[in-house]
């Protein structure tokens, strides 16, 4: 696809005729996506059981625990568990059960911290930082202690450009590399670790569907109406009204999709001078120079941002001189831990610390429209009016999603599925 | 603060010193808890120095800034903080977003 000299994505979808991302990936169909998916106590418990324990999921960035003994705990109630991660005396993630190996007690009961060892708080055993277990008080009183099988039960940690994810399954059947596939590969290189200098982070536990929330982060067609206030001119032109995306790349589970950047996006004063001092997330003339290959993919002048969806419920969403990360956490069927990250260049002058504090106050007010659809929506499905919804061209990301999830809830092999009816199986051979 | 500190070409912002606050929890609820009339003199005020205000500032290490200065800095934060509500919304919070008070900052 070209960009025509304004920018616009030359090929609209349904108003110039056609359905450009259904075209691409014809074998996701076309139909209606059932609605009981958001509200049904069974489907949560298998998505648990099938997904959340089966899948490489991110809990948090290595410079969160920078030093030998810096950790912090992950509660992972969809998966039954809590987990310590932590950098060991040998320099490496670790990733643990947060539960003691004498009578089951959580061990880390903050939520992080440095330390030399765990010692719980029950009856005082103690662990090293490799989660093995060094002391007994009273030991000669045990029967038959065998302390070098009773160490904290491992989880398998992975590390990919500096983002920490874990894999509950005691065998994990792919590696987290394999597990990213070939969206990783096109991100290698980002300056993620530059740009992690500075985090800004908000958390909110909504009375949603974790799909809900998912959902809504991962289509632009929601732009024009619900950020008409925010971002009017963001990313809509009158050539581009409706926000199409200039390019959707699909992979067996994850999803990319590349945002157009309006050049009639008009700065408001506050803005324009937020921008001469440094960076802010919204911006019409980004360039992906320097940037690795899968960024701005088509290499547009008209890019704003790409979402990177990582499958199942974890973005890390890229532009020029930050990005920011969406991460959804279920609790239950209706209820979702919802954290949301900025990440920047660490600032050293006070007109950056100033361009980076509008860049969050803009970005959280956008997402807090988003958010505010969430627990309309599930107030609402459950309901149970409605038993199906249909899905625009634009929110394919949603309906591969639900694809994806369909597959791996009814045991069929997504990479099998996918390359047999994607256009993109060659490259996932 | 000692009153000879502040830089005499700021004299005009100083009866805004309520809005030097130093953390983000502390700025929304001050947006969410302001009368729109009060927002908006912030606003003009501030704006109308703050390019030679950030221009100060940019004269020392954001690390280690004098306590007029830091209180300045904050200030600034405070004009990110509330210029949506001016610029965007025309009201502290919009009508249809997501309680801000739920929406819990986990830096400072």
């Amino acid at each position: 696809m070209s960009a025509t000299p304004n920018g616009t994505p030359a090929n609209g979808n349904g108003a110039a005729g056609g359905y450009k991302w259904h075209n691409k990936y014809p074998h996701l169909g076309t139909g209606p996506v059932p609605a009981d998916v958001f509200t049904s106590q069974e489907q949560f418990e298998l998505e648990r059981e099938r997904i959340f324990k089966k899948v490489w999921l991110n809990v948090g960035r290595v410079e969160r625990i920078p030093n030998p003994g810096d950790y912090f705990v992950q509660d992972l109630a969809v998966c039954n568990t809590s987990v310590i991660v932590v950098r060991g005396k040998d320099g490496a993630v670790h990733a643990f059960h947060n539960m003691c190996s004498h009578r089951g007690n959580k061990i880390a009961w903050d939520q992080g911290g440095t330390c030399q060892n765990f010692t719980c708080k029950f009856h005082g055993w103690s662990y090293g930082l490799d989660g093995k277990l060094k002391f007994v008080p009273d030991e000669e009183s045990f029967f038959d202690l065998k302390k070098e099988t009773l160490g904290l039960t491992r989880v398998a940690v992975g590390v990919w450009e500096g983002f920490i994810f874990i894999n509950v399954d005691p065998n994990p059947t792919e590696t987290l590399q394999e597990y990213l596939g070939d969206l990783a590969t096109g991100l290698e290189g980002y300056p993620f670790g530059e740009f992690s200098t500075t985090s800004t982070s908000w958390t909110s536990e909504v009375n949603a569907n974790w799909k809900v929330i998912k959902d809504a982060f991962q289509e632009v067609y929601h732009i024009a109406f619900l950020h008409k206030r925010s971002i009017p001119d963001s990313f809509t032109s009158k050539d581009n009204p409706y926000a199409h995306s200039l390019d959707v790349t699909l992979y067996p589970r994850h999803g990319s999709m590349s945002l157009f950047g309006s050049a009639d996006y008009k700065p408001s004063p506050v803005a324009k001078l937020a921008a001469q001092h440094g960076e802010i997330v919204i911006r019409s003339d980004f360039s992906a120079d320097g940037l690795p290959a899968g960024v701005n993919p088509l290499r547009s002048e008209a890019w704003s941002l790409d979402l990177n969806v990582i499958f199942p419920a974890f973005f890390v969403d890229v532009s020029q001189g930050s990005y920011f990360t969406h991460q959804f956490m279920p609790i239950g069927v209706d209820k979702t831990l919802w954290t949301s990250t900025q990440y920047y260049t660490k600032a050293t002058t006070p007109g950056r610390r100033f361009s980076q504090e509008y860049g969050n106050v803009i970005f959280r007010d956008i997402i807090m429209e988003d958010g505010r659809t969430f627990e309309e929506t599930q107030s609402m499905l459950s309901s149970g009016a409605k038993k199906e919804f249909y899905l625009h061209d634009e929110e394919i990301l949603v309906r591969h999603s639900h694809h994806v999830i369909d597959q791996m809830l009814t045991g069929q092999p997504v990479d099998r599925a996918f390359a047999a009816n994607g256009k993109e199986a060659a490259s996932h051979a | 603060m000692a009153e000879s500190d502040w830089p005499a070409a700021f004299s005009t912002l100083q009866p805004f010193l309520g809005w030097a606050l130093a953390t983000e929890a502390e700025r929304t609820h001050k947006r969410q808890t302001s009368e729109m009339a009060d927002i908006q003199a912030f606003y003009v005020a501030m704006l109308s120095h703050l390019e030679d205000v950030l221009v100060y500032l940019n004269q020392f290490p954001l690390e280690r800034l004098p306590s007029h200065a830091q209180q300045l800095m904050d200030m600034t934060l405070s004009l990110a903080e509330i210029a949506p509500a001016v610029e965007l919304f025309g009201q502290p919070r919009e009508d249809d977003t997501f309680d801000p008070f739920r929406f819990v900052p986990q830096h400072h």
